[in-house]
């Protein structure tokens, strides 16, 4: 209840501030879009509290910088709340451990472990077909950049280890002794080659969607959708999606969430990157 | 010391002094001086726009305006918009997108802006530039003499890219800062 | 009785005190009189000379050179006056001077005023015509002041420097701009967010570089 009381109190905040500055031929501060998390900017320094509530950046030794039960009231309003799967029991407990006051935690944009995931669409071979592009930041002289990590593209998967008859797929191993002239059986069927490759062999979609794209085979149309995931937090992974939708909860907000051990994370990774 | 080792550790002097000269530091107050020139720029955007907008506008100074427009821009700067209908971005050239804009058959456009700006960090990139992102929200409305109206409400997103630069003015060094405007993307958003 | 008595008397009185001037010869009566007019002449002289060499006279240096002047014109045959005339001479002189250095000290003084006061006018009317190109809504007269301030420069291309900040020794600029785009700049946009901070002209009072500085 008290929180409750917390969260209105800086909602009102919000509204008198956008009020106040109501000024010139300027349009109404509209509230909602001084509530929306406008940028992942935004989602990060309202996370960790690093600016005031009227946008402006705050720094090191104001008052409010990182201060606890700011954060609090931040991080609350940081849900997509009509997603009624985050759970108050979730959401206090995110909040709780990452405003510990002994270990808080605070998002860190260069601290890696958070990337994003593009759906792109792209013209593959007269049609129109959605690729999936992960990007994450990578430093480069003094500077950062985000560079483009992972690619997932459906077209692809069915290329490779497809055969249910793979088991009899293989060069004997006296192959050598007839100057493997049974090559010729591997490549006449060209959909199950890669049986004939080493264990460790996993088909690079990179590769193969640099390959396409070299060819000209495939053609980068436009972007259709953003989200980013975050495994930066200890035992914690949530992703963040952008709502553009009517009252003051939108923006960038966490879409889902969950509490997951460190050692577990991988698994998670390669669901997300389409590999199980 | 043999010779390729000096000439290596000279190279390394100086490519450190020359990134340490050329991009230095910036200390909160500048930032903040260099934060309202970008926002600045982006303002004088608005208005250059609702003057290329503008059916009273003669076409000679339209096109004058939209040149001083474009010297706002880094080159190859582009306007990405999406609709509430269609989320695909549409990609436009900033001088074909302002060649549409002074092409809109309204007789009377009026480009509104929310009293809201939100101003990223600036993010150093590799290059030694720094880039940031201004968040603004517009009203468009546009009008015929027969009574047609259309009118949206769009979030603007914004690059905007910051380089420390040197000229020589009559004999003078300046130190001064570049501020280019980039990439915008246009969201239609819905209001309230 | 006693009133005739009386009138006799006063009567006797006076011809008798007439009877004791007249006694006197005409000649030395009239002596007398000139010596004493030049007595008191000379008096009057060095009195005034006086007074004109002490610094209490409370006259203007041309009432005080007039005055020697009549003196002067006098011709009084005395020691003592010529000494005293040479000596306001010598003073008076000096005065003279060092009221004309004062006068073209003063001169110089309002010269120079006047010609910053002009620089200030350029200046001012510099300012001037941005809030006015800033302020015109009608294109025409934008162009005629922007044609106008233009005269003030040595060319359009003069450099326009604005500064955004300055911080200890640190001034930071904007990209340098050109006085004409600039004008054009204040046309376009109708907001004036900058003020003259430094202007340079030339031997024919041109401007050939602007500093502004944001308000």
């Amino acid at each position: 209840m008290k929180r409750l009381t917390l969260v209105v109190l800086i909602l009102q905040l919000i509204c008198s501030v956008a009020s106040a500055q109501e000024i010139g031929s300027y349009l109404g501060g509209e509230k909602f879009m001084y509530a929306e998390t406008k940028q992942i900017n935004q989602f990060f320094r309202r996370f960790n509290s690093e600016e005031n509530l009227d946008g402006k950046r705050i720094y090191e030794g104001d008052p409010n910088y990182h201060k606890k039960n700011i954060r609090s009231n931040y991080i609350r309003m940081l849900f997509d709340n009509q997603n009624k799967e985050i759970t108050e029991n979730i959401k206090s407990d995110f909040i709780s451990e990452v405003t510990d006051p002994n270990i808080p935690s605070f998002l860190d944009y260069y601290g890696g472990r958070w990337f994003a995931e593009v759906d792109t669409k792209f013209t593959y071979l007269g049609q129109s077909r959605t690729v999936v592009l992960f990007l994450e930041l990578e430093k480069e002289n003094l500077g950062i950049k985000w560079v483009i990590n992972n690619v997932y593209f459906y077209p692809f998967t069915k290329l490779f280890y497809t055969d249910s008859t793979a088991i009899t797929k293989f060069l004997h191993p006296m192959s050598h002794e007839l100057d493997f002239m049974n090559l010729i059986k591997v490549f006449k069927e060209p959909n199950t080659v890669e049986y004939y490759f080493d264990e460790e062999f996993k088909p690079d979609f990179r590769t193969l969607f640099l390959y396409e794209i070299k060819k000209g085979d495939l053609i980068f149309e436009t972007v259709e959708k953003v989200s980013f995931h975050f495994f930066q937090l200890n035992n914690w992974y949530f992703h963040l999606q952008e709502f553009n939708r009517e009252g003051n909860n939108r923006g960038w907000l966490i879409a889902n969430i969950s509490k997951i051990p460190e050692d577990q994370k991988d698994m998670l990774l390669k669901y997300i990157y389409y590999e199980q | 010391m043999n010779k390729s080792t000096i000439f290596l550790s000279l190279i390394l002097i100086f490519t450190a002094v020359i990134t340490v000269v050329a991009q230095p530091e910036i200390s909160p107050e500048r930032k903040l001086a260099i934060d309202s020139l970008a926002l600045e720029k982006v303002k004088d955007l608005g208005k250059y726009i609702s003057i290329i907008g503008n059916k009273d506008t003669p076409f000679s100074e339209a096109n004058r305006v939209i040149d001083r427009a474009l010297e706002l821009f880094s080159d190859g700067s582009q306007m990405g918009v999406s609709s509430l209908n269609n989320k695909d971005i549409q990609y436009f050239g900033i001088r074909e997108y302002f060649q549409r804009l002074m092409a809109l058959n309204y007789d009377r456009v009026k480009i509104e802006w929310f009293n809201i700006e939100y101003i990223s960090d600036l993010v150093r990139q590799p290059d030694g530039r720094y880039v940031g992102v201004i968040t603004i929200y517009q009203r468009f409305t546009g009008e015929s003499d027969d009574g047609m109206k259309y009118v949206d409400t769009t979030k603007k997103d914004i690059t905007v890219y910051v380089e420390r630069k040197q000229t020589q003015i009559q004999g003078r060094v300046i130190g001064f800062w570049d501020v280019l405007l980039g990439d915008i993307r246009v969201t239609e958003t819905k209001p309230g | 009785m006693k009133n005739a008595n009386r009138l006799l008397i006063l009567i006797f009185i006076v011809v008798a005190s007439a009877g004791v001037f007249s006694c006197k010869s005409q000649k030395k009566i009239a002596a007398e009189q000139a010596a004493a007019a030049e007595s008191r002449k000379i008096a009057k002289a060095k009195a005034d000379l006086e007074e004109l060499l002490s610094d209490n006279s409370g006259l203007s240096l041309d009432e005080k050179e007039s005055r020697l002047k009549v003196i002067k014109d006098m011709n009084i045959e005395d020691t003592e006056v010529k000494d005293l005339i040479v000596k306001v001479d010598e003073k008076l002189k000096r005065e003279r001077e060092a009221l004309m250095a004062k006068e073209r000290a003063a001169k110089l003084a309002k010269e120079r005023e006047d010609q910053l006061r002009n620089e200030n006018t350029e200046q001012k009317s510099l300012d001037d015509y941005f809030k006015l190109i800033a302020n015109s809504s009608n294109l025409g007269t934008s162009n005629r002041y922007i044609g106008e301030a233009l005269q003030l420069f040595a060319s359009d291309e003069v450099p326009v420097l604005i500064i955004i900040s300055k911080s200890g020794n640190i001034v930071d600029y904007d990209r340098p701009t050109t006085i004409k785009k600039y004008l054009e700049y204040l046309k376009d946009q109708k907001v004036d967010r900058n003020k003259i901070d430094n202007v340079v002209y030339d031997a024919n009072g041109k401007i050939t570089e602007l500093e502004l500085i944001k308000k």
